[in-house]
């Protein structure tokens, strides 16, 4: 063991520091799926019982009962249940007997691109926005943009999305209120549906990542090399863009990819907002029927995913900053 | 530039999903769309009912959009009209014995299925046969418990005999269930899942349980000549009810069969949009255990139902969308209502009932509902009203998910509400003694034999004066407070003409809908 340590620490540095967050990221992984099989299985009542509802007669629930196999020590079940899920066998719906992964490939799709155009929005426009704060430094237009980015942030994701609802499309009628993708008929149709979500996910996310980018901008700008550069009379845009705008991404990366790592979560109340067809209004209807299989996996895919987003901004961090390449960091 | 590979993946999600979407999308609409003069209907349904919807009739679950879409693929024997009474689908004509026990449908000529086949006898026997199997699990073996599966007969192609266990007298009525749905004989239970063939208006086109929307086209061969009025229909439901006021409101749907009975000003006031208002004969109440102190006492029952304002309840609860009712569970308007003195509010009265009974000095008691639906709304009304009688409610809030579950039926004193169709259903579901629903603990030998007394016979005239004997018991009695039914609300876009809801969803006719423009 100790030999094994030793060798560990001759090894690269950085490999030994991404090695062991990815291990922790495992762990964290393992507790989480604990407590997403434990919450679900101490709710109050049979699940069997709350699956087949009000009208369930007694032979139909004791059959579910042992096709689920819940009488079964929860231990067991929660290994078999883990097991399966890494396997790749994510079970099968409890109400419909049709196989989980069914039912969660076309929301799963749905969700990514939301996800993937919600950052492609979210990306520039913020670092943009930090970075016209950084320049315009205490004037009213930083004031005034790192107030509203902040009040934005402040409301809850789904208030910003009524909100939105309330004055574009029911009083205004510029967008539709629902994301009803299917009716789309082209790909600026489908954009357009999508509007609403993604400025509604976009309020949420930028605050932080522009206030990151403002302070570790104006540190930039305030620190020697920046000097040096302006003393040598490079133009000033090159001066920003190339060399002091690198040099400070470094947190706004970091904080880019836990707005991400958010958005796992976020998007899921803002789909069952706007009724987009995607993981988060499959969750709520799992929810609303019991359906126990169901919920599991989406909650599992929707925390590793959490994890895993966490697990590269950190590692994105680390590779960028030098300072905490170190083994202590 | 290693920091950025971390955003690559995504990059790559982007066109993966866009290719995936595109997909979908070259399956949905625009193609349909693009044929120009196909006339689409988009319904939409409030609740969703998610990875349980099926389209077999046999294993049929409760929300509108499953209704909806059940409706649009199939037809039954016998449907019912808008005031409940049985009206000719499948069957043109019936007939019985005179004890009731064997009925005698007459089958229309001339209806072919989805896939061209005719509908005969063959197809009802398949029907009642499946479902009446223990082994699919339907609930057809306690709805349709009077049918013997052995004893239906196809007399010739167009003629079925029922031969019951016992006489029903309103048997047809009982066929108007969705459970008794006709589907072609010979489809098992997975193609009738998503893809059941029926004699219905339009065609499963697409169906995904739990994937909005659901997709139907026009059946070219529909029996009823120039119907359905659209090309097709897409059903899809929008659990949030601001969000399927505002599709409607924007024109994302053209038919909203759900809408709330609260906060409609703004769509009453939209041009594009008309509301619409169907009596119904859902009701909203409360039921105490006849067997549980306090409430063991018929005169505590009686002033719980004196304690009662209707008219305010229905004002604060509904915004005045329903009428009054009397303690009865039969709307006012359907056959064999009793019709009889409305009972008022009267406080004075109340209290001597309480004193009477030993409570001088009132009485405490905790009233479990919970939150959604207006039964909350309901029971903080009734708590102000009661108040001065006496009756001191405290109120204890479930989640609703929980509260059909594990509440109701355990608790002695919950709100309810119960959506019959057949006066049979309305005063049996829930009050014989032996109900498995039988929520507020009433056990009445006399009620019980009235009931089974009016289930055997067939004379109308002397079937409604026992019922109206049973009604008079209940309405005094029984431990169940019923102030009011409330009004079924839907919307439709102007544009949509032949629009009525029907007050069961599962008995709506969406063929004589048409779309202009």
């Amino acid at each position: 063991m100790a030999e094994a340590v030793r060798r560990l620490d001759e090894m690269n540095p950085l490999l030994w520091l991404v090695l062991r967050r990815v291990l922790l990221s495992f762990v964290s992984f393992l507790v989480v799926s604990v407590i997403i099989f434990t919450a679900v299985d101490i709710l109050p009542g049979d699940t069997a019982q709350r699956a087949l509802g009000r009208e369930a007669t007694a032979e139909s629930v004791a059959i579910l009962r042992s096709e689920m196999r819940l009488s079964d020590p929860a231990i067991v079940r929660y290994g078999r249940w883990l097991g399966d899920f890494v396997s790749g066998d994510l079970g099968t719906s409890m109400v419909s007997k049709r196989p989980v992964a069914d039912y969660l490939v076309p929301p799963l799709r749905h969700t990514l691109l939301l996800g993937a155009i919600v950052l492609a929005v979210h990306i520039p426009l913020s670092l943009f926005l930090g970075l016209v704060c950084a320049l315009t430094r205490d004037t009213p237009l930083d004031l005034g943009l790192s107030a509203l980015v902040l009040v934005a942030m402040s409301v809850p994701d789904f208030v910003v999305g009524i909100f939105l609802i309330v004055v574009f499309s029911v009083e205004l009628g510029w967008f539709p209120p629902l994301a009803l993708i299917d009716q789309a008929t082209s790909w600026t149709d489908m954009l357009y549906m999508l509007t609403l979500p993604i400025l509604a996910l976009n309020a949420a996310m930028t605050a932080y990542v522009v206030r990151q980018t403002r302070d570790s901008m104006i540190e930039v700008l305030n620190s020697d090399f920046v000097r040096v550069a302006r003393l040598r009379g490079l133009p000033p845009l090159q001066i920003v863009l190339a060399h002091a705008l690198p040099s400070a991404l470094g947190p706004a990366i970091n904080a880019i990819a836990l707005n991400a790592a958010w958005l796992v979560g976020g998007i899921v109340v803002i789909e069952a907002v706007f009724n987009y067809p995607g993981l988060g209004r499959l969750l709520v209807e799992g929810v609303r029927f019991h359906d126990v299989p169901i919920i599991q996996a989406i909650a599992l895919i929707l925390s590793g995913t959490h994890i895993a987003l966490n697990l590269a901004a950190d590692i994105g961090t680390t590779l960028l900053n030098p300072k905490l390449r170190t083994r202590s960091s | 530039m290693s920091a950025f590979d971390f955003f690559r993946p995504t990059r790559r999600t982007v066109l993966a999903g866009a290719a995936a979407l595109g997909g979908t999308l070259a399956l949905g609409t625009p193609a349909v769309r693009a044929a120009g003069d196909t006339k689409t209907l988009r319904i939409a349904g409030g609740a969703a009912d998610g990875p349980n919807s099926t389209l077999d009739p046999a294993l049929t679950v409760g929300s509108g959009a499953n209704q909806a879409r059940l409706t649009l693929v199939y037809e039954r024997l016998v449907t019912l009209d808008e005031s409940f009474s049985p009206k000719p689908q499948l069957a043109e004509s019936w007939s019985t014995n005179d004890v009731g026990d064997v009925w005698t449908f007459k089958l229309r000529p001339n209806v072919t299925f989805h896939d061209g086949s005719p509908f005969t006898a063959k197809d009802v026997l398949f029907t009642f046969n499946r479902i009446l199997d223990p082994a699919l699990g339907s609930r057809a073996v306690t709805v349709l418990a009077a049918i013997d599966p052995a004893k239906i007969r196809a007399v010739d192609d167009h003629t079925v005999e029922f031969t019951l266990r016992q006489p029903v007298v309103e048997f047809p009525l009982q066929l108007t269930h969705r459970i008794a749905s006709i589907v072609r004989q010979g489809q098992t239970t997975e193609q009738l899942k998503t893809a059941g063939i029926g004699t219905g208006p339009f065609k499963v086109e697409r169906f995904v349980p739990g994937e909005d929307p659901s997709i139907f086209l026009r059946h070219p061969g529909y029996w009823q000549p120039g119907k359905p009025g659209v090309d097709r229909v897409e059903v899809r439901t929008i659990p949030e009810e601001a969000a399927r006021i505002a599709a409607l409101s924007y024109g994302q749907v053209d038919i909203v069969l759900e809408l709330p009975l609260v906060g409609l000003q703004r769509l009453e006031s939209d041009a594009n949009v008309n509301v619409d208002t169907t009596r119904s004969s859902r009701w909203f109440g409360f039921a105490a255990f006849s067997d549980t102190p306090p409430f063991d006492d018929v005169r505590v029952r009686q002033a719980l139902k004196l304690a009662a304002n209707r008219e305010q309840l229905l004002r604060a609860v509904t915004g005045g969308r329903g009428v009054v009712a009397n303690d009865l569970p039969v709307g006012p308007w359907q056959k064999f209502a009793l019709q009889t003195e409305q009972r008022k509010y009267d406080i004075a009265a109340a209290k001597k009932l309480l004193a009477e009974a030993g409570h001088p000095n009132g009485i405490d008691v905790d009233l479990h509902t919970f939150q959604g639906t207006g039964l909350s709304e309901l029971a903080a009304a009734y708590k102000a009203q009661a108040e001065p009688a006496g009756i001191r409610i405290n109120i204890v809030t479930s989640p609703a998910a929980d509260f059909w579950t594990n509440v109701w039926l355990k608790k002695p004193f919950v709100t309810t509400s119960w959506d019959a169709t057949t006066v049979d259903d309305a005063l049996t579901l829930s009050f014989l003694s032996n109900s498995k629903w039988n929520e507020s603990h009433w056990y009445n030998k006399a009620y019980d034999a009235l009931i089974a007394e009016a289930r055997l016979t067939v004379n109308e005239e002397k079937r409604a004066e026992i019922l109206a004997r049973a009604q008079a018991l209940l309405r005094d009695d029984s431990g169940t407070v019923i102030p009011f039914f409330v009004d079924t609300i839907s919307g439709s876009r102007k544009a949509v003409k032949g629009w009525k809801r029907h007050p069961k969803l599962e008995s709506q006719d969406f063929t004589g809908i048409t779309i202009d423009g």
